[in-house]
């Protein structure tokens, strides 16, 4: 289970969030929504350790993996992101690299130089983001001669293939059309049987269709949490209402 | 901020509404039929449900198209769900009114088997609750639907009264057994219109506070 707690984060002292605390359970998916500017990618870059590699971005409190603190001084970042894959708004796709390498890339990167697991590894990791049937033939092919829905899953499988516990999605489908946008999500069905998934997503369509569990924030701040059913049929807080009713502001 | 989506949401409460006045009349008039033995206002009743149902279909057809136009969710989402059940159950009400009349065409030929004002006082009580379903509906209030709800068992009791007081009539005069036999359809379709009442003000509650209140018996804790 991911989790945070108290979690505070500014950059110059521009404060973005202002003490989150959530739980992202195990098997679930969970989706963050909320206004431009609220906070949303900021909390999920927080789940692993993005804003190390932002100037002048500071996080206090709290976030936890299975009870381990993953801001822990001397804790590699690198093996945080291991544990936790993230999945960016556009593909991206290393574009010097071959579909088969860019699957791999991640492996590669931690030492693996088995050439029959790494041909395993890349193989499965395309299966499980549904890529392989479309992509088994052209494996040495750019991939950038993909449409963007494939490198949108080609960087799933990438995400895939260092055997995350985690997957973040910082609104994987925004680029894409409405058959490739069900194919992720389908495919996120699936990866729920054994990842934790957490999306940010502008769609209420997809986070009341794609998810367990929705957190609304406003102004950096957490309005209300619950089960997706609740949230999008009976929300408690007026507020969470007026947005996902298209009245707010 | 106002939304072109709250006009159509108003353009849905007020034509639930206006058939929900049609259905109104439709009660008022099939309890002058059998109050006042006017066979006139018995046939208007049957010439008044056309009119029900072609609002059935329009209303049915508005809340299906917000549906799939608006994806709406939450109070708007409960608003538009909730109405598509309401619509059919204000309809039923106007098939239970023709039942009603029909019986009433029968009955106005003969001599009355029922002493005092027990019929006359169920027909104007389950009038009471569609009207105080719909004003619940109309108002937002929770209260009244919750009232409206309550007083079912009461339609119930009476409705039994009135059943026994047929039965013993049958069994000491075999004379009035049809027409006790007409007139106890005639009280079942209006305990049956109490029960359609009741599952409007439910409904009228799912809107409101976003709460299922239909049968409590299946949602209360294991002991």
């Amino acid at each position: 289970m991911l989790a945070c707690k108290d979690l505070k984060i500014d950059f110059d002292k521009k404060v973005v969030l202002k003490g989150v605390s959530l739980h992202f359970p195990a098997n679930k998916i969970s989706a963050i929504i909320g206004p431009s500017g609220c906070g949303k990618s900021t909390l999920l870059r927080a789940f692993n350790r993005m804003h190390d590699l932002t100037r002048g971005a500071h996080v206090t409190g709290s976030v936890t993996l299975n009870g381990q603190e993953i801001y822990t001084p001397g804790e590699d970042p690198v093996l945080v992101r291991r544990r936790i894959g993230m999945v960016f708004q556009k593909p991206n796709p290393f574009p010097t690299l071959s579909i088969f390498e860019n699957t791999i890339s991640g492996l590669r990167l931690s030492g693996e130089r088995n050439s029959a697991r790494l041909k395993d590894v890349a193989e499965q990791s395309l299966m499980d983001a549904a890529l392989w049937d479309e992509v088994k033939d052209r494996l040495r092919s750019n991939p950038t001669t993909l449409s963007g829905g494939q490198q949108q899953r080609l960087c799933i499988a990438r995400a895939l293939a260092v055997n995350p516990e985690v997957l973040l999605m910082d609104e994987p489908c925004s680029a894409l059309d409405p058959i490739a946008t069900a194919k992720i999500e389908e495919l996120m069905f699936r990866l729920r049987e054994r990842l934790t998934l957490v999306i940010v997503t502008h769609n209420m369509q997809q986070a009341a269709r794609a998810s367990d569990l929705t957190a609304f924030l406003w102004m950096g701040e957490l309005v209300e949490a619950g089960d997706t059913e609740m949230i999008f049929t009976s929300p408690k807080k007026s507020m969470t209402e007026d947005y996902i009713t298209g009245r707010f502001g | 901020m106002l939304r072109h989506f709250d006009a159509e949401l108003r353009d849905l409460k007020f034509s639930l509404l206006a058939m929900a006045g049609q259905v109104e009349e439709m009660l008022h008039l099939t309890q002058q039929s059998l109050s006042e033995r006017s066979n006139h206002k018995a046939e208007k009743v049957s010439q008044l449900d056309k009119y029900v149902d072609e609002a059935e279909l329009k209303l049915d057809q508005a809340c299906i198209d917000l549906l799939a136009l608006r994806a709406p969710f939450a109070s708007d989402l409960r608003l538009i769900a909730s109405s598509l059940k309401i619509v059919p159950e204000l309809e039923r009400i106007g098939d239970h009114c023709c039942n009603i009349a029909r019986r009433a065409l029968i009955l106005n030929v003969q001599p009355s088997v029922l002493p005092g004002d027990d019929l006359e006082r169920l027909g104007a009580d389950t009038q009471s609750m569609v009207h105080r379903a719909m004003d619940a509906f109309i108002n937002g209030d929770p209260d009244m639907a919750r009232a409206v709800i309550a007083e079912d068992d009461r339609i119930d009791a009476l409705y039994l009264h009135i059943f026994s007081e047929l039965l013993r009539g049958m069994l000491g005069d075999p004379l009035c057994i049809e027409r006790s036999s007409h007139l106890i359809i005639v009280i079942k379709n209006w305990e049956r219109i109490a029960d359609v009442a009741t599952n409007i003000a439910e409904e009228v509650l799912f809107i409101l506070e976003g709460v299922n209140v239909k049968h409590s018996y299946l949602q209360a804790p294991n002991p």
